[in-house]
């Protein structure tokens, strides 16, 4: 790899959009290449200050009453003539659903049919904790405080690790429902947005380690020494996938409880 | 499934509660970026609003999918088509190729250092073309990949790559330019 093609992989390194094989070439000329090594520190600095020193423009919660409100004028004056009923769309995933079935039988891997399910049900928690007020029964950023807090109300122990440092500061803990049974929810907190990481020992079942995205969020779950880990954000893919491989080289450094 | 399939009335149309459920959570995500796009507080609030509305009318051709990328696509035209509208009568400001010209990459880096603070970098933003603007705001702030920050804006994955990099090389000269005319006599 020249000099000028480096060059102008440097902010999709930095964003983590290349693939492997460009990755390796660009490191192996990186190595070499104090111009490029200025350059990314530079492309490192101007993200950094722009995320840190950005306001993010909030909703204010009278805009949301209003748009719930032109939402709602909106069903009582627009009635959808019956022939809408016969659209393209129900019978598609009509078929889609069947198509689904029939991949299911055909490979006879019944225990994935739980998966997306799973996978939903998880998002769809994640979604109603930021809804209604209810994303943390303990507040705080201290690990040992939000451990604890688990004892006696679950009949394990969550490892409950602390990604502060690496910009997913820990914020809380919540008791959760999930896979028919009470669960750990560890939330995490990324710029604006949250993470829930749902832990429960996996009896059974292992989760595959796939990405499941839907509506803007996405949701991956993978199964270590026991238990079964399910992270969920409105967070971007590759922020997501950072965390996931954060939260799991810090399980590998300590002993499952 | 959640939500989106399961509670349609028999004209085909999503419920009220769970169009909310899916789509109200990106009310902060889509109000930052109208709100950056038009640059202030009302007109953010419309388009916001306006958006909304299609989407609820439109929801019978989501087809499944990436629904905040969906809803952000909706957001954006309505907040170009009232960019038209508002701004017909302005002429963007020429940007200054003398200034960000004449300093090398090392000084670049030692008056960007000097002079970043949440200032300039606000006004800095402020500066830039809409649509060098809305992929910052889309990928640094709001945390898009690229594949969906091209869906978004409608243009392929390599472009997102190239107007990212592009946009980011004028804000730190807009913000090394800016203080560098402040400190003029």
């Amino acid at each position: 790899m020249n000099h000028d093609e480096a060059a102008k992989l440097l902010g999709p390194y930095r964003d983590g959009e290349l693939d492997l094989a460009a990755c390796l070439k660009l490191e192996e000329h990186l190595a070499g290449c104090p111009s490029c090594q200025q350059k990314l520190a530079g492309e490192q600095e101007l993200v950094d200050l722009v995320q840190s020193e950005t306001p993010r423009f909030k909703a204010s919660p009278f805009l949301k009453t209003r748009i719930q409100a032109a939402l709602r004028a909106e069903t009582v004056s627009g009635a959808i003539p019956w022939w809408k009923h016969l659209s393209l769309g129900s019978t598609l995933s009509g078929l889609a659903g069947v198509a689904a079935l029939f991949v299911i039988l055909a490979f006879g891997f019944f225990s994935t049919q739980a998966i997306p399910e799973l996978d939903q049900d998880a998002i769809a928690n994640h979604v109603r904790s930021l809804q209604v007020n209810h994303l943390m029964d303990v507040a705080s950023t201290d690990q040992h405080t939000v451990k604890p807090w688990f004892a006696g109300k679950l009949d394990y122990s969550p490892q409950v690790i602390d990604l502060a440092s690496s910009g997913y500061p820990l914020i809380g803990g919540r008791l959760d429902v999930l896979d028919h049974r009470n669960v750990a929810a560890i939330i995490y907190q990324r710029r604006k947005h949250y993470i829930n990481l749902f832990i429960w020992p996996s009896d059974t079942d292992s989760l595959p380690g796939r990405l499941f995205s839907q509506n803007g969020y996405h949701a991956l779950g993978w199964t270590k020494s026991g238990m079964n880990y399910l992270a969920v954000s409105e967070l971007g893919e590759k922020e997501l996938r950072d965390f996931v491989q954060m939260i799991q080289d810090q399980t590998a450094n300590s002993r499952p409880e | 499934m959640f939500g989106v399939e399961q509670h349609r009335d028999a004209a085909g149309n999503l419920s009220q509660p769970d169009f909310q459920q899916v789509f109200l959570p990106h009310l902060d995500a889509a109000y930052n970026l109208a709100r950056w796009l038009l640059r202030n507080d009302q007109d953010a609030e419309d388009a916001v609003q306006e958006a909304y509305l299609r989407a609820y009318k439109a929801f019978a051709r989501f087809r499944g999918g990436d629904g905040k990328a969906w809803f952000m696509t909706i957001l954006r035209n309505v907040c170009y088509t009232m960019i038209k509208k508002l701004r017909s009568h302005e002429t963007p400001e020429p940007f200054d190729e003398e200034i960000h010209h004449t300093v090398g990459e090392s000084e670049m880096q030692e008056a960007f250092r000097q002079r970043a603070n949440a200032e300039s970098l606000h006004a800095a933003l402020e500066k830039l073309p809409d649509e060098f603007r809305e992929v910052i705001v889309l990928h640094d702030l709001e945390g898009l990949a690229y594949k969906e920050i091209a869906a978004v804006v409608g243009i392929p994955i390599g472009t997102v790559m190239s107007r990212l990099a592009r946009a980011r090389g004028r804000l730190r000269a807009e913000i090394v330019a800016s203080n560098a005319k402040e400190s003029l006599p």
